[in-house]
């Protein structure tokens, strides 16, 4: 396997898509190879950051509280028109 | 509860199962939206939308239907009706990006302290990186690798075929690597 290769399969690498062999000669690949190294434990450390960051984004519990009122209320308008 | 008895219990018109799908669901959308459409207002509204059809459609929803991804696709598609209405925001840009893509900065900054990868000048960098991926780029990575659904539901949620989320989940993860790569580039010892 090449680097150019490696770096095709690199995604599916990390998710655990590549069969067997394929995955085997990756994993010799990275091996011996630095760059490629570099580039697969960059790309999971990429990945985590915005993981991390990403699930700390939340609705402010104000206009949480807010827009579930408006919700309840048409839920409330809906039942009364359907009786 | 499963899906299928919260819908009975909201087809009874039962709020305390609304506000059991609210609390479940509302952030994970609200996520989607911000990232797409960069206003926090706006993505209160794509929130409010999904919420509302589900309420609209539960009389009718099929009980195979997941109501996660159903109300994840809602929002999809209305985060998309926004950007589309939106002047700056071309077709090309919603079109997805295409072409082989090199690594070139093999900088190892895995090891960087801390407070080096968390700081808010790094979430900046962060943020400017993911917004200049096209819409397309950004909603695979951000369900993929943020939310972490399968490979199947993010097609589904898309309409995209499950190659085409595996290809620009790749072009994603290496755009932001590279990105990221040459910012902490100057902050490696």
């Amino acid at each position: 396997m090449q680097c150019d290769d490696l770096v095709r399969y690199l995604s599916d690498y990390l998710d655990h898509n590549l069969e067997e062999s394929l995955a085997a000669e990756a994993q010799a690949h990275l091996a011996s190879c630095h760059n490629c190294r570099v580039v697969l434990d960059t790309t999971q450390q990429t990945i985590l950051l915005y993981r991390e960051r990403g699930k700390q984004l939340a609705m402010p519990a104000a206009r949480h509280a807010h827009l579930f009122a408006q919700l309840a209320k048409a839920l409330k308008a809906e039942d009364e028109i359907s009786e | 509860m499963d899906d299928v008895a919260l819908l009975d219990a909201l087809k009874q018109r039962d709020s305390s199962v609304l506000a059991a799908l609210f609390t479940r669901h509302a952030d994970a959308l609200y996520r989607l939206a911000v990232r797409l459409l960069g206003d926090e207002q706006q993505a209160d509204g794509v929130v409010q939308t999904a919420f509302l059809a589900l309420l609209d459609h539960a009389d009718r929803f099929e009980g195979r239907a997941n109501i996660g991804t159903w109300l994840y696709r809602v929002a999809y598609n209305e985060c998309l009706m926004r950007l589309r209405a939106a002047p700056s925001v071309s077709l090309d840009d919603l079109a997805g990006e295409s072409g082989e893509f090199m690594p070139s900065c093999l900088v190892d900054w895995r090891n960087l302290p801390e407070e080096a990868l968390l700081n808010e000048e790094a979430h900046a960098e962060m943020e400017r990186a993911i917004n200049s991926l096209t819409p397309t780029l950004r909603a695979v990575f951000t369900l993929r690798d943020v939310e972490e659904l399968s490979v199947s539901e993010t097609a589904h949620i898309l309409n995209l075929s499950e190659a085409a989320v595996k290809t620009n989940l790749h072009r994603a993860r290496l755009h932001l690597r590279e990105r990221l790569s040459r910012y902490f580039e100057g902050r490696h010892t």
